[in-house]
């Protein structure tokens, strides 16, 4: 039987859920809103919603204020003219009460992917990686106090008891000694499952400003929760560049800034090497998405699209390329892959203006369902 | 009589009028400036590009230092340039408008180039919403139009300087 408290709390979820879809392109558009709370919590602020609160019922009859007195006969003491506090009242609007709640990356990414209507990834190949994980399936003599099973520790401690007739049914101590301890242990188990590897590349040159890193940090955000939904394992890899390309960790990715000029073929060269040798097509679905302003050097555009076609479109799933406009509005990289491969299956081409873009350049990446 | 000298008694020798190309030689340098229109006032030109022999072999370091030295002279443009990427690759600095114009419509600003081969060129483009950018014409005084090709020079020349010494 489902207690109330718990229907309570599954509407309440309902209502919170509500409001996240329905302000889902503000928190996407503004990815600074939301905070990381762990490896798979987040927390989102949401506005306007009252708290659940306790209702007093009336108790039938009686209650406050039945009883003697004249009615507007003040019940405080000391209830003379009202005095005038210090200061004045504020003249802006309040910023309204903001709740932040909790939730699961899972449940972010279930939401995301109704409102936007992303259809489910199909994953390609077999799953034919192998992952390990420990199950808590067998029982040993010998363990930490913290894995102790109390029941067959018991159990055994009993036994032991009765059978050398310590046990006294009129007086029932069991008290366990060392030779009765029981602990729980685990097996190594050989788990096949489907990985995917997310490959991100952002263009980091003179040309890219603070405000387009942002964009791009908040729309990986998004990938990742969706992607993160729909595999079990996923390996994630950074690639900046400007004229030179290097693999970093995710910090310096988002935070580095060079002055070097543009040259995309050196991303794209630093990624396939790094499918190659790490993430073989044969048993990885790929995913590569890339973010640069477009400020290609004109004479790379050559070396760039023989990398893209040969190495790296024929083996991925998905091959994401977003121009995030610059302040000069001058990429026309865009324009020449879209003449080059505009109708390759793997590829997808987003047009990023400003913060407001994302939302519609997230359900272009991912909605293609590969 | 030096090349700022010889740009100078060309320019005053074209009336008003439509387009025309000036191009003047002193070697090892060579200036060339695209007009599109003219008047008493001012000059609309497509580019303005100055090349020599004396970068061909220059080194990156040397490059930038003349595009940091260009930075500095340019202050009296529409709009302040920078150095915005520096490919020491190809040898080339690239420096803008920063930051660029904007409007209504979209926003405009210079580029200027110093390439490793041998050139200096400013250009000036505009990228209307929605369209792709495009290179148009820059106005700018008679007056401004010399003193760009005299900081040219000067840049050129200080990078000459420092390699005597």
């Amino acid at each position: 039987m489902i207690m109330k408290i718990e229907r309570d709390q599954r509407r309440f979820r309902q209502i919170v859920r509500g409001r996240i879809r329905q302000n889902l392109r503000k928190y996407v558009t503004h990815g600074e809103m939301i905070g990381r709370k762990g490896r798979d919590l987040v927390s989102i602020p949401i506005p306007q919603l009252d708290v659940p609160h306790f209702r007093f019922g009336d108790n039938g009859a009686g209650g406050v204020g039945q009883g003697d007195g004249e009615e507007g006969k003040p019940i405080a003491k000391g209830g003379g003219e009202p005095k005038d506090g210090q200061g004045s009242a504020g003249s802006d609007p309040g910023g309204g009460h903001l709740l932040e709640v909790d939730m699961s990356l899972e449940e972010l990414a279930e939401i995301m992917g109704e409102e936007l209507e992303l259809p489910r990834i199909e994953p390609r190949g077999n799953a034919s990686i192998v992952q390990e994980k420990s199950k808590y399936n067998s029982i040993r003599q010998t363990g930490p106090e913290s894995l102790r099973h109390f029941k067959r520790t018991y159990l055994k401690a009993l036994r032991r008891q009765i059978s050398t007739g310590v046990y006294e049914p009129d007086d029932p101590h069991v008290v366990p000694i060392k030779s009765d301890k029981q602990y729980r242990s685990w097996n190594t188990i050989e788990h096949p499952q489907v990985n995917a590897a997310v490959i991100y590349m952002m263009d980091v040159s003179g040309s890219m400003t603070d405000e387009q890193k942002q964009i791009v940090r908040t729309e990986a955000f998004w990938i990742d929760t969706w992607l993160s939904s729909q595999y079990e394992g996923i390996e994630t890899r950074y690639i900046i560049h400007d004229a030179v390309a290097k693999e970093v960790d995710e910090n310096t990715f988002y935070h580095t800034r060079e002055s070097g000029g543009t040259r995309i073929s050196s991303a794209y060269k630093a990624c396939a090497e790094l499918i190659e040798e790490q993430f073989p097509a044969s048993d990885w679905n790929l995913y590569c998405f890339q973010f640069s302003d477009g400020d290609n050097w004109g004479e790379d555009n050559d070396e760039s699209f023989k990398i893209l076609g040969e190495r790296l479109l024929p083996i991925v799933n998905l091959f994401c390329y977003g121009q995030i406009e610059s302040p000069y509005g001058s990429g026309e990289f865009m324009g020449n892959l879209q003449g080059r491969f505009g109708d390759h299956e793997a590829l997808v081409l987003s047009e990023i203006e400003d913060k407001d873009a994302i939302y519609e350049s997230i359900k272009m990446f991912l909605g293609k369902g590969r | 009589m030096n090349l700022h000298q010889e740009f100078e008694r060309e320019l005053n020798s074209i009336g008003s009028g439509a387009t025309t190309t000036l191009d003047v030689d002193a070697a090892p340098r060579h200036l060339y400036c695209d007009i599109v229109e003219r008047n008493t006032l001012a000059i609309s030109f497509n580019e303005l590009r100055m090349t020599t022999s004396e970068l061909a072999s220059v080194d990156p370091e040397k490059l930038a230092r003349i595009g940091k030295s260009l930075a500095e002279k340019l202050t009296y443009l529409m709009e302040p340039i920078n150095p915005i990427e520096f490919d020491a690759q190809g040898c080339v600095v690239q420096l803008r408008s920063a930051p660029p114009q904007r409007d209504d419509d979209g926003r405009s600003y210079y580029e200027l180039l110093v390439r490793g081969g041998g050139e200096i060129s400013l250009r000036r483009y505009r990228k209307d919403n929605g369209d792709a950018r495009r290179a148009i014409a820059a106005t700018v005084t008679r007056e401004v139009l010399l003193r760009l090709a005299g900081d040219f020079e000067a840049a050129l020349d200080e990078l000459t300087n420092r390699a005597v010494f």
